[in-house]
């Protein structure tokens, strides 16, 4: 992960606007990790307020791409920019909803309690979550239809509520901005039909919603926008025209065989 | 504190024992709920070598020269520690057991040098490997109480900072929060908390004491906040009891016996503890398996019932068995009598007994019915469901 110096000419102070009409600009992005190549040569754009898609096999650089653009790992060379400006000073405009997997559900913390985690920045330092931050937090939790188990702890909670929680932390936040890593990866059928609808709710009030995404069958009723990723980009646009057999194939290789059934459906 | 009628020697240890016991619990919850605990061991056995530098530098058994030399080798493992899992292809743990075996080794090589000096001072540095409360000076309370109320001063302002860094620390991250610091500054902490309690447990035990109380309190709370208070209460009982005990019999070292004690805190918390602890978990499996066999037992009378459209349809013993596929116990079926669900009749010309739902049976039934068909697919596990940690 190590980098050349003079790899990121930009500094944060750096206000010009770069590509102001893209909520995601990623330009010459390219990202290693010791010896291994996860990114290669990066060019991307979201424009803002679509619901976009990111799909490509395990080890395409999917995680990592979102890591890169909020500025969790370092990139070897190139850049990022939301809405025009550098992620550092876009923060609390992005919400972030991180695997599930990524942190201990043991611990000791009640469902609401996380979801005032995403109003901890707004809040500013010294000062505790008060009557505001719980009725913002009860809101958030009640758009995914959890009000009933704000004061569960979370272990208690099942994979499926558990995620409904993570979305509300970042929903509270009411950011223009929204980035999933797999939301809808092993929740039950009603959970995602739930996070399905709040987030093209979201898109249709004018955010954007990027989404890494692994269930092909889904995408086309899902999303509107799709980028496809392995380790560099396949294609990306709109999901009626970047959905086609040859960009599956290119984009999945050898793996063609098990999702042969997306495939069809890519042809009709 | 002659206020309190803590005056004198005793007065003085026990304080300071109990200070040390709740600053440890208090930042231990922190570093057990960060996986810290290791490191905290390391950091311990690194104090060691500082301890005796301390003591060769001061001339003395001076306790600020001493908490400062071993903070100071301290921070030296924690940076060795870093660079090697860094820049070697070691894991965590290897790392860990390298630092504290040769930070360890050295502090015993400078203890037993120092010792061979023939200082009479130095006779009193051999108490930080297994901890001498007795050794505790009045003047020295200061010292703890200020690291104590610095440490809660911390604790306190920048409390959801530490929450969320400690569950989240990618989140906390993306939110622009300064996420090195305020992990740098939990682990300057619990470094302070190791430093000044090596005099109560020293450097070989100092990590129970530690790990210890928060392990404890977890087990009683699903608040951070509590789980905070309460192992700070645990670590301060462990320290006050260990220096009582060890202060009556001659000799006897604290540390090992203020571990005893918290472990004996954990022991009680891990059995016993509503919720998590091992006995309330197989109480309430038991009367979980015993609800469903009820279930199984009035649903199949009922749907013997529906299928004969006799509400009053007497089963017979034998078909209660094949249905449920063996024969349920007597005392079971007369626990369901005794709440007036089923009552026993004869069916002449037959012979065996005979079973048939009451009223109340029926309404129980149905209500269980209801139960099984959930209104929304999906419902959260019941409290007792235990999860497989990550």
């Amino acid at each position: 992960m190590s980098r050349p110096a003079d790899a990121m000419p930009e500094s944060l102070s750096d206000a010009a606007l770069h590509e102001p009409d893209q909520a995601l600009h990623v330009e010459d992005l390219t990202v290693s990790y010791g010896t291994t190549t996860a990114l290669w040569d990066i060019d991307l754009d979201i424009p803002p307020g679509v619901m976009c898609a990111i799909v490509g096999p395990n080890g395409s650089g999917k995680s990592t791409l979102l890591k890169t653009a909020l500025g969790l790992v370092r990139p070897v060379a190139g850049h990022v920019r939301f809405l025009g400006r550098p992620v550092a000073q876009m923060r609390g405009q992005i919400g972030y909803v991180p695997q599930r997997q990524s942190v201990d559900w043991d611990f000791p913390t009640t469902a609401r309690d996380v979801v005032e985690m995403g109003l901890y920045r707004r809040l500013g330092w010294l000062r505790r979550p008060g009557k505001d931050a719980r009725a913002r937090a009860m809101a958030a939790l009640a758009e995914l239809g959890m009000q009933d188990y704000a004061d569960r702890q979370i272990s208690q909670l099942s994979g499926g509520q558990q995620q409904r929680v993570f979305i509300a932390r970042a929903l509270v936040q009411d950011a223009p901005i929204l980035i999933l890593d797999e939301p809808m990866a092993g929740v039950d059928a009603s959970t995602e039909a739930v996070i399905i609808a709040l987030l093209k709710r979201l898109r249709d009030s004018g955010r954007t919603v990027i989404v890494v995404h692994h269930d092909l069958t889904t995408v086309q009723s899902y999303f509107d926008w799709l980028v496809m990723l392995n380790v560099r980009i396949i294609a990306q646009g709109p999901v009626a025209k970047a959905y086609t057999p040859e960009n599956l194939r290119a984009t999945y290789g050898r793996q063609l065989a098990m999702i042969a059934a997306p495939l069809d459906m890519g042809r009709t | 504190m002659n206020a309190l009628g803590l005056g004198g020697i005793v007065g003085t240890v026990l304080l300071g024992a109990a200070l040390l016991g709740a600053i440890s619990g208090m930042l231990g919850a922190f570093a057990v709920l960060r996986r810290q605990s290791l490191l905290g061991d390391t950091l311990a056995h690194a104090a060691l070598p500082g301890i005796c530098l301390g003591f060769i530098l001061a001339g003395t058994r001076d306790l600020a020269s001493i908490l400062t030399g071993a903070f100071a080798t301290g921070a030296l493992a924690a940076l060795a520690m870093m660079l090697i899992i860094r820049r070697s292809t070691l894991k965590t743990d290897a790392a860990l057991g390298i630092v504290l075996s040769v930070f360890f080794a050295v502090g015993v090589v400078l203890l037993t040098f120092v010792q061979g000096q023939g200082n009479a001072a130095s006779a009193g540095l051999a108490t930080f490997l297994f901890g001498q409360a007795a050794a505790i000076l009045r003047a020295d309370l200061w010292v703890m109480a200020g690291v104590g109320l610095a440490a809660l001063g911390v604790v306190l302002a920048l409390w959801k900072e530490f929450k969320l860094v400690s569950f989240d620390p990618e989140f906390a991250r993306v939110q622009g929060l300064p996420v090195f610091w305020l992990e740098a500054a939990l682990t300057v902490l619990v470094a302070l908390a190791i430093v000044v309690g090596l005099q109560l447990v020293g450097v070989v035990l100092m990590v129970a004491l530690l790990i210890a109380p928060a392990a404890a309190a977890r087990q009683w709370t699903h608040s951070l906040g509590a789980m905070v208070v309460l192992s700070a209460l645990i670590g301060a009982a462990s320290g006050a009891g260990g220096a009582l005990i060890s202060a009556h019999v001659r000799g006897l070292a604290t540390g090992p016996v203020v571990v005893l004690i918290a472990t004996g805190f954990v022991l009680v918390s891990l059995l016993a503890a509503p919720g998590r602890g091992v006995i309330w978990q197989a109480v309430a499996a038991r009367h979980a398996r015993a609800r469903i066999s009820d279930r199984r037992v009035l649903t199949t009378l009922q749907g013997l019932a529906t299928a004969h459209a006799d509400t009053r349809y007497p089963a017979e013993g034998g078909m209660l068995k094949t249905a449920l596929g063996a024969m349920p116990r007597a005392a079971h079926l007369a626990g369901l009598e005794a709440r007036g669900l089923i009552r026993p009749v004869t069916h002449p010309p037959e012979t065996t007994p005979h079973w048939e739902l009451t009223s109340a049976g029926h309404t129980e039934a149905a209500r269980l019915q209801d139960k099984l068909l959930p209104p929304q697919a999906d419902t959260a596990p019941p409290p007792l469901a235990r999860k497989p940690r990550p």
